[in-house]
């Protein structure tokens, strides 16, 4: 199924279902009325929903994080409770951006295998060493193929025994060497 | 010293430069990954008053000490990169945090509050950092006397994610019990059926009408099949001409003087090539078509198959197994498959070649020709007893490892019960018993195989022995030709050679008329709830839902619900309550017409739920039920399963009203993860929400929710009635409940027992009547109470 940001306006989108956007009482944020700071390392919000309230450290998430990386994120407070969506950027300038994107990039940070420089399969069990963008990475799965999951079309993210992910930016993109150790698990 | 890691001896002389010795240092562990994000290897030595990060790389170089025994020795030493230092006393509220991939451990600055990062690891290291993160919490506990309060919200997420294994529920089956199990006895003459499990009665399967359907498949390919079959008589006939070319003709006319081609070798060479070339063509020939048509058939087959599955009434599934109808989808269309190509073709050829075969045996000297065929019968039933234990030992062979391999899978997929009641021991005596009867059935199969085979091989050498011995004693009379015998023994060879699958053929043949049979019950099998021709489309109804004197048996001689009646205003809210079986959810099955009733009817709007086309309502009505089934695909797939074209916000907001969208957003992979075998399995209580989500797309006028929150806690049941409660006004909603707090809000209430309806009202007039209701609320009340929840 395809995945596109909605043009219409978001009120315009929920006529079809009367009191659908009432009820589920989703709060969308955007530059007037939500405002990032930085909380130490982290990020923090002044949020006036209502009434204006400034919110400690504040969690991103990603709605869509591989089809609409800049749009549909989610903003939790420490109880992991939903403050506010905020449905696209567009709003906020450069600098907010700045800090929006940087606070998105440590959490979705995932390191790019750019070769696959050994896999090494025995009884399932599987070791890898890839040449990444954070430099050359070892790692082992466990059950391969179910380890390694296509996403967003072309892309493949690889989650290792440990929980720690690794993405394929591009399978297409893969040289011919590594493509040829990996494609049997795909 | 709480040494999480084993610290080198290069990181201790690194932490002396820092003022740091051994005896100062309380806790440490390494991490993988530097404050900065980089993979490299890093130390937190913990002293009483500050942190000490040093940042640096194992270095792998040649073991100096062992240089001389084991040059190939290769040592790690540390190498620092960096130091930090931070102070303890300034920080509080140390955790770990789940990142997409890999983790950070952060920290609360006392005074500003400000959060701090102090490291990235990797997953790998998360335990021990854990650990580290609550030794650094409680020794601030004990120095302040504060309380660090609650666990991170990424830790929140994940453990609810552990809660539960949330297995795939089945497919969406009633709520009541249907009866049945395996008939054993044909229904038309009374005859016990020979097999239970296939329900086919031989005596009253008509064989002409199977065959006749069967071809059916073949008809539209009537071309393609004649050519395979002319090709196969063609091959047969050539094969049959070969050895009386090859041996009678080359040594009666060829070889012997005064012979008709005496001499004339090259021409006999020529013979035998071309018709060697000749049916290889042909052979290839048919091959080609076959492997073009035989998949094609199949594909019908299988479509032909799934599609009158999914168009019967759920009750034709609840009287089978999904085991058993995957069965037919795939093993039946198989069966017939297997038929087409490897048994038809090959009878066909067998029988037209035996009958060739022996005639012209007889030609040559009916003499031998007798002899031969007097061990036809002989060889056919020592081969059909051979094969007929073979086949039984081999089931049991099967059976073995079936039973085995069912155990294993079960004892696996329930180790933590097996855990929680410390049956260890005897699942492992469980598990040595079922590998000991197949490791006995594997042996005497084997031993059997290994003892008769040769046996019977050997009644196929006395006949040829007694053929040459007797033929040879002809020849000498001079009342045989050499060339004939030679020929003769040939033909002898190949009448005996199709034995075996004459023997197996049978029962391939009957195991093909069975699963065409299957197919074609499957095929004519009426749907027991049908649109009626005429059907009304009405587009959006009011939802007033009525029910007159319904009565209705999943099993017709056991009726579950009894003369039910009553009204439901459209735009109102009902709950359903009663005892589990009392028949509530078949109330819900009736409404949707997954059946229909026995007696009575079920009008919307005042129509007949019978007179309105499928289309109107399940655009009207949406159900919610307690057996939650998410496909396998990502769950924003399943959410617009009922509404493709919903937008994202709808989807968004259909998942927040449902109490969703935080959990979903919290997934790495956020709306896009893949749900499904080997994929992310969702505990109840989520898969419910997402189901939820789901009928709220599909923004019906009806909306039943049966036991729909059932698996969440009162809380969070609470905040998505509350959701509900705007998005249903002016729906009409029926809601079906145990937990009688889950039914508070209804405009009104029925009370069913034993299918029938006990009491109606509201829940201050039930509590006045002092009848069941009151007694379920003041059980359900009084639990509450003494758990120490006021509601």
């Amino acid at each position: 199924m395809e995945i596109t940001t909605d043009k219409n306006d978001k009120a315009e989108n929920g006529e079809k279902i009367t009191g659908l956007f009432e009820a589920a009482g989703v709060v969308y944020l955007d530059f007037g009325n939500c405002r990032f700071v930085k909380h130490g390392d982290f990020l923090g919000a002044e949020i006036s929903v209502g009434e204006a309230k400034s919110y400690g450290r504040v969690w991103l998430h990603r709605s869509f994080p591989y089809e609409l990386p800049e749009n549909y994120i989610s903003v939790q407070d420490a109880d992991g409770e939903e403050i506010g969506l905020i449905r696209s950027l567009d709003s906020y300038g450069e600098e907010q951006k700045a800090l929006i994107g940087a606070e998105l990039a440590r959490k979705y940070y995932t390191p790019k295998i750019e070769r696959i420089l050994s896999l090494k399969e025995t009884h399932g069990t599987s070791f890898w060493k890839c040449l990444t963008d954070a430099g050359e990475l070892s790692f082992t799965l466990q059950d391969t193929s179910r380890s390694i999951s296509k996403v967003g079309g072309d892309a493949a993210v690889i989650t290792d025994m440990f929980g720690n992910r690794y993405r394929i930016a591009s399978l297409k993109g893969l040289d011919k060497k590594s493509m040829r150790k990996l494609e049997i698990y795909l | 010293m709480k040494e999480l890691d084993r610290i080198p001896r290069e990181v201790y002389a690194e932490a002396e430069k820092f003022g740091v010795f051994e005896r100062d240092i309380l806790a440490a562990a390494a991490s993988d990954r530097s404050r900065d994000g980089i993979y490299c290897d890093n130390w937190i030595l913990v002293t009483r008053d500050e942190l000490l990060l040093l940042g640096g790389i194992d270095v792998v170089e040649p073991d100096e000490r062992r240089r001389r025994s084991d040059p190939r020795r290769l040592t790690v030493k540390y190498s620092k990169i960096s130091a930090e230092r931070l102070d303890r006393k300034e920080l509080s509220d140390f955790k770990t945090e789940k990142l997409i991939s890999g983790c950070i451990l952060t920290a609360v600055d006392r005074e500003s509050q400000n959060s701090v990062l102090i490291t990235y690891l990797t997953c790998e290291k998360e335990k021990s950092m854990g650990e580290l993160c609550a030794f650094l919490n409680e020794e601030c506990e004990i120095e302040t006397g504060g309380r660090s309060d609650g666990a991170p919200p990424a830790r929140q997420g994940r453990d609810a994610r552990r809660k539960g294994p949330g297995g795939p529920g089945g497919p969406g089956g009633p709520g009541g019990e249907p009866g049945g199990g395996d008939e054993l006895y044909c229904p038309k003459c009374g005859r016990k059926y020979p097999d239970p499990r296939t329900a086919i009665c031989p005596h009253c399967v008509s064989r002409a009408s199977v065959v006749e359907r069967l071809m059916g498949f073949v008809k539209k390919y009537r071309v393609s099949v004649l050519l395979i079959l002319l090709a196969m008589g063609l091959t047969s006939a050539l094969s049959v001409i070969s050895p009386y070319v090859s041996s009678q003709f080359f040594y009666d006319q060829v070889l012997t003087v005064g012979g008709e081609f005496y001499g004339q070798v090259a021409l006999v060479i020529f013979i035998i090539v071309s018709l060697k070339v000749l049916s290889l063509l042909v052979e290839m020939v048919s091959n080609i078509i076959t492997a073009r048509v035989v998949p094609k058939i199949v594909y019908d087959l299988k479509e032909t198959i799934f599609s009158s599955i999914e168009k019967l009434s759920l009750s034709y599934f609840t009287n089978r197994r999904t085991g058993a109808l995957m069965n037919q989808v795939g093993g039946d269309a198989n069966t017939i498959y297997w038929f087409f190509v490897e048994g038809l073709p090959y009878l066909i050829v067998n029988v037209v070649q035996t009958l060739a075969v022996a005639v012209i045996m007889f030609f040559i000297d009916w003499r031998l020709s007798l002899v031969a065929v007097a061990f036809c019968p002989a060889a056919f039933f020592a081969v059909k007893w051979l094969y007929g234990v073979m086949k039984k030992l081999n089931a049991r062979r099967y059976s073995a490892s079936r039973s085995m391999n069912g155990m294993l899978s079960d004892v696996l997929g329930g180790v933590r019960v097996v855990k929680a009641f410390a049956r260890e021991n005897e699942e492992i005596d469980r598990f040595d018993k079922k590998s000991g009867d197949l490791a006995t059935a594997d042996k005497t199969a084997t031993s059997f195989e290994t003892v008769m085979f040769p046996c019977v091989t050997f009644m196929f050498v006395i006949s040829s022995v007694l053929i040459t011995g007797i033929g040879g004693w002809l020849v000498i009379k001079g009342m045989l030709t050499y060339g004939k015998l030679l020929s003769f023994t040939a033909y002898a060879a190949m009448l005996y050679s199709p034995m075996v699958f004459f023997v197996n053929i049978t029962q391939s043949i009957t195991n093909c008329f069975n699963a065409t049979y299957r197919l074609m019950e499957v095929m004519d099998a009426e749907p027991e709830v049908k649109e009626k021709a005429n059907a009304e489309n009405v587009g959006r109804a009011d939802g007033r839902v009525t029910f007159e004197n319904v009565c209705f048996g999943y099993d017709k001689s056991r009726r579950v619900i009894e003369n039910v009646s009553f009204d439901i205003e459209a735009g109102k809210k009902i709950g359903i309550v009663g005892h589990t079986g009392a028949g509530k959810s078949t109330l819900a099955n009736l409404l949707i017409r997954l059946y229909d009733p026995d007696e009575g009817r079920i009008l919307i709007d005042g129509r007949d739920v019978r007179e309105l086309s499928f289309e109107t309502l399940r655009k009207n009505i949406a159900i919610v039920s307690q057996e939650t089934y998410l496909f396998q695909g990502t769950i924003l797939d399943n959410i617009r399963y009922a509404a493709p074209d919903a937008t994202l916000d709808e989807v968004i907001c259909a998942s927040k009203a449902s109490g969703a969208h935080d959990f979903i957003v919290k997934l790495e992979d956020g709306y896009s993860t893949r749900l499904g075998w080997g994929y992310k399995e969702l505990s109840g209580g989520e898969r419910q929400r997402v189901s939820i989500a789901r009928a709220i797309l599909r923004n019906p006028r009806i909306l039943i929710l049966d036991e729909a929150t059932s698996a969440m806690d009162t809380r969070t049941e609470r905040a998505i009635q509350e959701a509900l409660e705007k998005l249903t006004e002016g729906r009409t909603t029926i809601m079906i409940a145990h937990r009688l707090s889950t039914l508070r809000d209804c405009d009104s209430l029925l009370v069913i027992e034993h299918g029938k309806v006990a009491e109606s009202g509201t829940h201050s007039e039930l509590i006045r009547q002092k009848g069941i209701y009151y007694k379920l609320y003041t059980l359900q009340y009084e639990a509450l109470k003494n758990a120490g929840v006021e509601e």
